[in-house]
């Protein structure tokens, strides 16, 4: 009872035995725990996998953590000239296999996700494979052990249907790509399937960049709200600077 | 006496902060010899984590998912937070200073010896107040209860005091006066199930990360969430309301925020006749508060003040929940005590969903700030002023009741004190006065006025290098003991490791001097658990009442919130349940505070407001986390916030060098131009030392009452010095 | 996919042919050939079968074609504008860096040692010891070496390569020796490597937990048994007289015989794939020297445009499609830059819930 209250994960849903990794990115604080645990995992410590970066700094504190979102059909392991990248029977998409990888960046480009990372100095690509190490055995990957967020949370799916106010989708349309994967993103409830839209973002030519910060409440896109718009300035005590 | 003798660079080479981005034998990825349930060493949450220790060190860490206060989750400093044990910056033996050369080591007697004959020398040619102790907040509860001790009944002097007096001062203060008691009234399982809350000064994911799950489930519950800051923070950017308040304008905009709930008739009348006192004033001042006056003030807009009273008025539940934010000021309890108003009117606390939370910042910022380590305190969150008080703790001691000193100096005011040259010899531990006190080159000026300096840490703080003794004292890890998080929750310190070379647990320091000091019988302890013992016991029947608690009990129950009177008392995770508040006529106590202005604002000369706070790979005075390598990294040097528009006035670019100047000083540092802080305000955070201290700048005006430090706010300008120094070098990331 | 591949059917016809001529005519017409190891010979030309037919299987799919298409027009100087534009700059010749490819990444394997000395230690005794082992038997094998004694002279061994006699030394002598236990030299390497691969996947935690037993465990276990029967053999006819010796000799010719047919099917043959390597840094190099790709959103300089370009050919051969159309214009997916992708996740997900 007092875990409905509180919005505990409780017996009723921890009971379900299917586990799946929900993203949240709207939940993030940036505060890189994520990035930190990953860093300590046994097979690549010292090299974090989770990416983790503000959107636009001098804009807000918006920040995007991003997985391996495990695709169905990967992009990364088509483009692969060395068949280093496998899918497992679980559907987890693998880090390079070492002895294969010939570090050509082909799915550093071509994940829609922008997940692989490149380590130039092993001649070797790394990317996340939601702790197989972990959660082979049972345990919750690193990331979505400790973020304090929410942004990451890995548990039933249960849980994020009774007690989140988003829904999660597995599907995100790239102009004419369909991509579906294995990963949850969190959204609207409205939302079946995740538009990643791209024009919208493009600085167009003949469009021209308006200033935000030359008018105090000019609309500023979702996500980086502007001091200056919600407080009264006072430009008589700051004007003779 | 105390002048520096190296370099600063020589002090960084020999020792530190150097930070380290593996322990110093590299990773260790064998199977671990055992894990250890215990708790992270920062912030107040206390965190449970898993050590996993091999071979007497600490190699990593696994989540301890069952502890039910943060399950498994951790922020940046938690995860980190085991590569301590063994870095390479580790003090392994005793160091007394050699006159040419820094540092010289020395057996833990040696080092005993001459501090005691220190301590005798100036009580002997001063007076025992003379000599100084300050302690620190991120210790165990055995600590702060065994400095206590030690100060009253081995030193004997009445200045005593800790650094808690910079963090968690204010906040104490209010709530003993508006409840009479000095505790979280919640556990912060109540959050979830509040439908509003207001986050006062508390830049929560940055500086108790933890707590942003525990608001996003109320969010998922239905819950509006409002913010008050002049920055954006992480927590703010999604908030449902966001007040940028101006800096020092705290109180006037909770009264603002009062004046339309009476206004509107959304205060709980029947609750305020029936369980507190002082309404009658507070309503009339906050009448003056109408929305446009407050805006005036505080510089958050009139509709905003309107639109957070409909939030908070008509609310089934809800909570507070504030930071130094509000707390750091010449009027801080007064802050906190006009916010605690909105709570008292609106009747609801002690209900489940409804009340009142401070966030702590130090490790043990509530129980180190309980047991008889403060000034003007004795076990049992006793009164020294208080004869039946003072008589108690004397028996208990065994000792007698004059012998016990009086009041004494606070933090700022011991350094004061050391300037005036009133105070001669200090022992500190844990504590890095120089980089966490205001007006950091007057501190560097007390510190070489004294006549003797010790200090006890675990790394060589900066304040360090001016001592004359350094005592290699021991991590959290590398002792056990309880503390008391920021909900009012006791838990259990597991030991890991033993200290490494000659380092000992504080304790054990502690002691040994005061057995030097001719105190054997009143400090023979074999272990912490029987200082544990003597501190439940201390504090039976006190305000603070710990006396049902035992190590096990803790442990099994997983903490234990205080009052915990019995051993069969389950303990008090909510306080004033059924409008039962501690003061003697059982009623909490509203107070009216007009708004004044802080005790520096700005003017012609100096336009802008400065404030200072913290970044969430940080921690206080940065002694453990400027070592940690994915730490330094994440945020390697303070940069200087300001607005784009504010910058596009002084011509000043993202990254330039820019010096920020106020009346004690100044500091130089790169601009980081980002639209999420009030055009008016500038902001670092004060986790570096020396050049890079914002505390050089800031104003060591105290509180009248608690005697906090107004760090939150003070007058400066800015320039531009010149371009980035590196300009491939990129800020924030 | 058909269940056999044509193509890659007659690239394994064509080596296992090769090798079966090479045999033919490397022993004279079989003259020097041992009946003996007529197993061996039957299973190296069909293992050389498979190989090809593994190989051109692989060498077909689209990203790994255009690499190797775009290597050798590298060499050939022949390609697209961006090859030819960087060729004009003469900054480096290819041979250069296809030189210093293979010298870094097959002799020196430097791409392991800074993953990690200790693998690079394993995997340099046991590339090294393998590759010693094979250019030592299978010459023998296949008669394009023997030995045999001058008529008058029986105390002296005369080299024979491919009929030709082109080195002679006495039985006795140092030189006898170190050749006559070469072949042992590389077991003890391989043995070394061996020790140090078991003890790593033995106890380092995040390999116990990710290692198969086919594509890890598997290979070693068959590099061992091969070793170890073939040092047998000669502990057997040395120390004990022959005992076990035939029994023995079965054995390691199995254990050869499932080796060679593992490499085309499993990890081994990643000892093929890695020319693909050679092609890469050739690739990189053209595309370093050539034309850039700017992230259209950002603006940064992400990747080489030849890159940009050849993934938006191998995406459409493989069959994605991340074009965007709209009212303000087109643009593929593959000109704006991983890091701004990551942002853009972000970016529309918070604009769906307004955050």
């Amino acid at each position: 009872m007092a875990s409905d209250l509180t919005n505990e994960p409780s017996a009723d849903v921890e009971a379900e035995e299917e586990v799946e990794f929900f993203l949240d990115p709207s939940r993030c604080i940036g505060c890189q725990a994520c990035v930190q645990a990953c860093a300590e995992c046994d097979t690549h410590r010292g090299h974090a996998m989770i990416h983790l970066e503000y959107v636009d700094r001098p804009t807000g504190v918006q920040t995007a953590p991003v997985v391996c979102m495990h695709c169905e059909d990967p992009t990364c392991a088509k483009v692969c000239p060395a068949d280093a990248i496998k899918q497992d029977d679980e559907g987890k998409v693998h880090t390079a296999a070492k002895p294969r990888c010939v570090a050509c960046s082909n799915c550093v480009l071509a994940c829609p996700f922008g997940v692989p990372k490149m380590h130039a100095e092993f001649d070797l690509m790394m990317k996340c494979d939601m702790c197989y190490d972990r959660t082979s055995m049972g345990k919750k990957p690193m990331c979505a052990t400790v973020c304090p967020s929410g942004a990451l949370y890995y548990g039933p799916r249960a849980y994020v249907e009774k007690y989140r106010q988003e829904s999660p989708t597995r599907e995100f349309h790239f102009g004419a790509q369909t991509v579906k994967t294995k990963v949850n993103m969190m959204t609207s409830p409205e939302v079946k399937a995740l538009p990643f839209d791209v024009l919208d973002f493009l600085p167009w030519e003949g469009e021209s960049e308006t200033d935000a910060s030359e008018d105090l409440f000019a609309t500023i896109r979702s996500g980086a709200p502007n001091a200056a718009s919600a407080a009264v300035w006072d430009h008589a005590l700051t004007e003779h600077l | 006496m105390a002048t520096l003798n190296l370099t600063e660079q020589e002090y960084i080479d020999r020792y530190g902060p150097n930070p380290a981005h593996t322990p110093a034998g590299g990773w260790d990825n064998r199977q671990p010899d055992k894990l250890v349930k215990t708790h992270c060493c920062f912030c107040g949450v206390q965190c449970g984590i898993q050590l996993k220790v091999k071979e007497n060190k600490v190699i990593g860490f696994e989540p301890w998912e069952e502890f039910p206060v943060n399950r498994g989750k951790l922020c940046p400093k938690g995860v980190k937070r085991y590569m301590q044990n063994e870095h390479p910056d580790r003090l392994k033996a005793h160091l007394i200073r050699s006159l040419d050369h820094g540092f010289r080591e020395a057996s833990f007697d040696e080092a005993l010896d001459k501090t005691v004959a220190e301590i005798q020398r100036i009580q002997g040619a001063y007076g025992k107040d003379a000599f100084a102790f300050l302690g620190g907040a991120s210790m165990t509860n055995e600590k702060a209860y065994l400095n206590g001790k030690f100060a009253r009944v081995a030193l004997q002097t009445a200045n005593i005091d800790y650094n808690g007096r910079l963090c968690m001062v204010s906040a104490g203060a209010a709530n003993k006066l508006a409840f009479g008691v000095d505790r979280s009234a919640n556990p912060w399982s109540d959050i979830p199930q509040a439908k509003v809350i207001i986050l006062a000064g508390t830049n929560l994911a940055e500086c108790f990360p933890i707590l942003t799950d525990y608001v996003w489930r109320a969010r998922d519950n239905g819950a509006k969430i409002i913010v008050i800051d002049p920055r954006i923070t992480p927590i703010a950017r999604t908030a449902d309301l966001f007040l940028p308040v101006r800096p020092g304008r705290d109180n006037a905009l909770a009264h603002g925020i009062l004046h339309v709930l009476v206004q509107r008739s959304w205060i709980d009348e029947s609750f305020i006749a029936n369980h507190t006192s002082g309404w009658e004033n507070l309503e009339s001042l906050v009448a003056e508060y109408t929305p446009e006056k407050t805006e005036q003030i505080t510089g958050v807009p009139a509709q905003s003040i309107v639109a957070a009273a409909e939030l908070w008025g008509p609310a089934e539940t809800s909570m507070l929940l504030h930071a130094r934010g509000i707390e750091h000021h010449t009027k801080g309890v007064e802050n906190v005590l006009s916010y605690i108003n909105l709570v008292l009117a609106s009747g609801r606390i002690g209900k489940p969903g409804s009340g009142y939370g401070t966030i702590t910042g130090q490790g043990n910022g509530q129980g180190g700030r309980e047991h008889g380590q403060r000034c003007n305190q004795l076990p049992g969150g006793r009164d020294i002023n208080s004869p039946p008080h003072r008589q108690h703790i004397a028996e208990f001691w065994g000792v007698e009741e004059t012998s016990i000193p009086q009041e004494g100096l606070t933090a700022c005011e011991i350094i004061d004190a050391i300037e005036a040259g009133q105070i001669k010899g200090l022992l500190s531990i844990s504590f890095n006065p120089l980089v966490s006190i205001p007006d950091s080159e007057r501190t560097r000026a007390a510190l070489e006025k004294l006549e003797f300096y010790g200090a006890i840490d675990f790394f060589m703080n900066e304040t360090a290098r001016h001592a004359d003794v350094v005592f290699a004292g021991s991590l959290q890890e590398e002792d056990e003991g309880t503390v008391t998080t920021g909900e009012g929750r006791c838990v259990r310190l597991h030991n890991s490791v033993s200290p490494p070379g000659d380092a000992r647990r504080d304790w054990e320091i502690i002691c040994r001097l005061g057995q030097k000091l001719g105190q054997e019988k009143h400090f023979s302890y074999d272990k912490a658990g029987q200082i544990f013992e003597e501190l439940t016991a201390a504090s039976k029947g006190g305000p603070i009442d710990y006396s049902g608690m035992t190590y096990q009990r803790i442990e099994d129950e997983m903490g234990i919130f205080w009052p915990c009177p019995a051993p069969d008392h389950p303990g008090t995770p909510r306080l004033f349940e059924n409008g039962k508040f501690h003061h003697p006529d059982g009623r909490a106590k509203f107070h009216a505070y007009p708004y004044r202005p802080p005790a520096e604002d700005i003017d012609s000369e100096f336009p802008l407001f400065f404030t200072s706070g913290r970044v969430v790979s940080q921690y206080l005075s940065g002694t453990q986390t400027r070592r940690i390598g994915g730490l330094v990294d994440q945020y390697p040097e303070p940069l200087c916030e300001m607005h784009p528009l504010l910058a596009k006035k002084l011509g000043i670019e993202d990254g330039d060098r820019v010096r920020v100047v106020t009346r004690r000083g100044d500091i130089e540092l790169p601009a980081q131009i980002v639209r999420s802080i009030r055009p008016d305000t500038l902001f670092i955070p004060y986790h570096w030392a020396g050049k890079k201290a914002a505390n050089r700048i800031t104003n060591r005006a105290l509180d009248p009452i608690s005697k906090i430090p107004e760090f939150k706010v003070c007058a400066c300008r800015v320039e531009k010095i010149g371009p980035p120094e590196n300009a491939s070098t990129s800020h924030g990331q | 996919m058909p269940f056999l591949d044509k193509k890659a059917a007659i690239a394994g016809t064509v080596l296992a042919g090769l090798v079966a001529l090479a045999v033919f005519t490397g022993s004279m017409g079989l003259r020097h050939f041992d009946p003996a190891v007529t197993l061996y010979t039957v299973g190296s030309i069909l293992a050389a079968f498979a190989v090809g037919y593994r190989f051109t299987l692989w060498a077909q799919r689209p990203p790994s074609r255009m690499y190797f298409l775009r290597g050798l027009q590298i060499l050939t100087r022949r390609g697209p504008r961006a090859i030819r534009q960087s060729q004009a700059r003469k900054k480096s010749l290819p041979e250069a860096t296809l030189a210093n490819a293979t010298g870094e990444n097959f002799v020196a394997q430097n791409f392991i040692r800074r993953r990690s000395t200790y693998r690079w230690i394993m995997h340099l005794c046991l590339s090294g010891g393998c590759t010693l082992a094979f250019a030592i038997t299978f010459p023998l094998v296949f008669g394009w070496v023997h030995f045999s004694s001058p008529p008058n002279d029986a105390e002296i061994y005369q080299v024979n390569v491919f009929g030709f006699a082109v080195d002679q030394f006495p039985v006795h002598g140092f030189k006898a020796f170190v050749m006559f236990n070469l072949l042992n030299f590389a077991a003890v390497l391989v043995l070394a490597g061996l020790g140090l691969a078991a003890y790593r996947r033995l106890t380092n935690a995040g390999e116990r937990a990710t290692q198969t037993f086919m594509e890890d465990l598997l290979p070693l276990i068959l590099i061992f048994a091969v070793t170890v029967t073939g040092l047998m053999l000669t502990v057997s006819y040395k120390f004990l007289d022959g005992a076990g010796h035939h029994l023995m000799a079965i054995v390691h010719m199995w254990s050869v015989l499932v080796l060679l047919f593992y490499i085309p099917f499993g990890k081994l043959f990643h000892m093929f794939q890695r020319s693909c390597s050679l092609c890469v840094s050739l690739y990189k190099k053209a595309g370093a020297d050539g034309a850039r790709a700017h992230c259209v959103r950002c603006g940064d300089d992400y990747a080489s445009q030849m890159h940009v370009d050849d993934l938006k050919t191998v995406l459409d051969q493989v069959g994605f499609n991340y074009r965007y159309a709209g009212t303000k214009g087109e643009v593929h997916y593959q000109d704006i830059c991983p890091h701004c992708r990551r942002r853009l996740l972000a970016l529309n997900q918070g604009t769906t819930l307004r955050r």
